[in-house]
């Protein structure tokens, strides 16, 4: 319930602040959203196992986060940093499906 | 013996059913797992209410990058790579390239298009003149313009022969006229005079005196070819006892037309 309120909050402060991104951090906002986005689903998931914690919840996310915007910077200073993107979002999206998946087989089987 | 073969045959039922309960484990390891419910964590109602709050935290801050993701849209640029901003430079240059040789070849065509809409309007003006002039000059078209009107009156000691009428009219001619009517008769470059056994006939058309010549021109040279001594004029004064006046007037204005020649045999050379 928390997370749903907080995703309308920050959609709706995003739709009419509209701020200007840092030009530092406009290659690693989409990759942050996403990385973001799986630790949701993640947490989605173990919602629905009935194993949720607040607690991994928001370690998940921040890791999550640090993690994909580390690898593009890391990237990036090799000079991969596209390819490296590429293999980020890659890897968070099927981790996206796979949870996906998941919690549609918890919702449909019962 | 017979109680060691039982326990033969007990001792391997329990390891079939171990096997068994083995191969029909349905648990593949791709299949998510549910688990028990973790014990709940210690922690009073501020704790849960933090933990509650940085949930929403973390979510409105996802919400947020992504809407402001959606409403980024002026750079990509960014975040490609060297080569791949080369090879959009190097693509857009081949681009530039394209669309200036295509410009070039438009303005052309237009430059060309219009000369030849210039030149069209200059053949097309050019043509109107010839239509006028070659109008006047076959006497398609009525014309005006100041000239002379000379009258002849009936001769008194003969009639007036077709010579004269036709010395007259070289005459003028001569004096540079432009368009002449004898009578109501349009005089153009294939009219001929004949006498006939009453009068003069000029075109087929039968002239009754007094003739009258209208012709546009310079009135005085027109005045001075008629009026010249021992000229046209003073040959129908005194060989045919005419009376000629020669008028001069600011327009003439000769309203006689023909009818456009419809030639058989000659062609205009395309």
């Amino acid at each position: 319930m928390a997370a749903v309120l907080g995703l309308i909050i920050g959609v709706i402060i995003g739709i009419f602040v509209k701020p200007d991104i840092p030009i530092v951090l406009q290659p690693y906002l989409p990759i942050m959203v996403v990385a973001a986005l799986d630790a949701l689903l993640g947490a989605a998931r173990a919602y629905f196992e009935r194993s949720f914690s607040d607690k991994v919840f928001v370690i998940s996310f921040i890791s999550n986060v640090l993690t994909a915007t580390l690898l593009v910077l890391l990237g990036n200073q090799l000079g991969v940093g596209s390819q490296l993107q590429t293999a980020v979002i890659v890897v968070l999206g099927i981790r996206i499906f796979s949870n996906v998946s998941a919690i549609r087989r918890f919702i449909f089987k019962g | 013996m017979g109680d060691k073969k039982n326990r033969n045959i007990l001792s391997s039922m329990h390891i079939q059913h171990a096997q068994d309960r083995e191969n029909d484990r349905t648990d593949t390891g791709s299949f998510p797992i549910v688990r028990q419910r973790p014990k709940k964590m210690g922690g009073g109602l501020v704790s849960r209410l933090m933990t509650s709050l940085l949930i929403v935290l973390l979510c409105a801050l996802l919400g947020f990058g992504y809407a402001i993701q959606l409403n980024n849209k002026t750079s990509t640029y960014e975040t490609m790579s060297e080569e791949e901003l080369t090879r959009l430079i190097s693509e857009t240059s081949t681009q530039v390239q394209n669309l200036q040789q295509r410009k070039t070849e438009l303005t052309g065509q237009l430059n060309s298009l219009k000369a030849a809409a210039n030149k069209q309007q200059e053949a097309q003006r050019i043509a109107k003149e010839n239509e006028d002039t070659s109008g006047i000059l076959s006497g398609r078209l009525p014309a005006v313009g100041k000239g002379v009107i000379i009258t002849i009156s009936q001769g008194s000691k003969e009639r007036i022969d077709a010579a004269t009428m036709f010395q007259l009219l070289e005459e003028l001619r001569n004096a540079g006229v432009e368009v002449m009517a004898l009578n109501h008769v349009r005089v153009v470059t294939s009219t001929y005079i004949t006498e006939t056994r009453k009068s003069l006939e000029c075109d087929g058309q039968i002239l009754k005196p007094p003739y009258r010549v209208k012709a546009i021109g310079d009135p005085q040279n027109l005045q001075n070819a008629v009026n010249i001594a021992g000229g046209v004029g003073s040959r129908f004064k005194v060989k045919f006892g005419a009376k000629v006046t020669v008028t001069p007037s600011e327009s003439v204005d000769i309203s006689e037309t023909r009818d456009a020649e419809q030639y058989q045999y000659a062609k205009t050379v395309e």
